[in-house]
């Protein structure tokens, strides 16, 4: 894939360095000459462009026209989302990608057509709120645009499905056990698969069941 | 008597303020106090302290009851991006906005969308006085 990405920041060259990785050709945009020279020699084989993406020309100079992605990696919001917008209308790029930095700019950034803003604030501050947490339940991933979420589950000696077969377990609708990890080992769960204290459960359910699952696993909330 | 609400309190924003503000409701919104306080005690219109990129303040600003929005925040993007989504999101029947960029004033310029560039301006005026 060829990928423009504008703003040479820690995001936009850390990104350009995982794409060379594997293999994408990759082309950075930044405003200032002293962050391209130092692009210039870090990256290798990549196009480094002095010059302010939101520009059509420089964004012509970056051969937008031909790319499978542009990024919006640049400290402005305004600017990512102008990036995006030319990138889309006048270069018909079929998908661009935002950081945004401010999520409370969310809205415009939707508005204005960018096809994937990514609010790395909240992101970090989901994390950080489920690391902070004494409970035993992780959400490990969230899929479909947060509908679909894969969690993880310690199961505690007091857990009423403890030494219980999974077919015994009553579980919400839509979800379904993944795996079950006792100590070392990966067990995948059947019917007659026991649930021992201390097993790790990973669990898929539709966001709307999280808590029923939970409760059926671990009996509070 | 118009609604107008005005993105942007530097010297343009200023000026455009108090000269509205005799005869219209008007609501000034900058990020900066100082930039407000400069209005001065007599000004009769509304001052919105905040982030014109953030739907909250705009709509703080009544966004939605105003008949005009004039962007002059002097950063083309904002401008831009503000514009297009006030005519788009909240239907605002007259958007006008400026930017410094001439090949700018081109590429975003669409129906109902004013976009006023110095340069521009300036050329037209220069031909007219001389020609």
């Amino acid at each position: 894939m060829y990928i423009v990405i504008a703003g040479g920041g820690r995001l936009g060259s850390l990104l350009a360095k995982k794409l060379k990785e594997d293999k994408h050709n990759v082309c950075l945009i930044d405003k200032s000459l002293k962050v391209c020279q130092k692009l210039a020699e870090e990256i290798k084989d990549a196009l480094v462009i002095n010059g302010d993406a939101s520009d059509p020309e420089v964004l012509k100079q970056g051969k937008t026209e031909k790319a499978d992605v542009v990024v919006g990696a640049t400290p402005a919001d305004e600017d990512n989302i102008i990036i995006c917008h030319l990138a889309k209308e006048m270069f018909k790029v079929r998908r661009t990608v935002a950081r945004i930095n401010n999520p409370k700019h969310l809205a415009f950034y939707k508005y204005m057509g960018v096809d994937a803003p990514i609010d790395s604030t909240s992101i970090i501050a989901r994390i950080v709120e489920e690391e902070a947490s004494f409970s035993d339940v992780m959400n490990l991933l969230s899929i479909k645009k947060g509908r679909l979420s894969i969690v993880r589950v310690d199961i505690p000696q007091e857990s009423p499905i403890i030494n219980k077969k999974v077919k015994e377990i009553k579980l919400p609708p839509n979800s379904v056990l993944i795996s079950i990890i006792r100590e070392t080992e990966i067990i995948i769960p059947r019917g007659d698969t026991e649930v021992l204290a201390d097993d790790e459960v990973i669990a898929a359910t539709l966001i709307d069941n999280e808590k029923d699952l939970i409760n059926s696993l671990i009996g509070k909330i | 008597m118009k609604y107008i609400v005005i993105i942007g309190c530097g010297k343009t924003g200023r000026n455009l303020a108090l000269e509205f503000a005799t005869s219209h409701n008007v609501v000034v919104i900058d990020r900066n106090k100082t930039a407000l306080d400069s209005l001065g005690e007599d000004f009769n219109g509304k001052k919105v302290l905040g982030d014109a990129l953030d739907t909250q303040v705009l709509e703080n600003a009544g966004i939605k009851e105003a008949d005009a929005l004039v962007i002059v925040t002097g950063n083309d993007n904002l401008n831009i991006v503000i514009g297009k989504v006030a005519k788009k999101m909240y239907k605002v029947k007259k958007v006008a906005l400026q930017v410094y960029e001439l090949a700018k004033k081109k590429i975003f310029s669409e129906e109902g969308l004013i976009i006023v560039n110095r340069t521009y301006l300036l050329v037209e005026v220069f031909k007219k006085c001389i020609l």
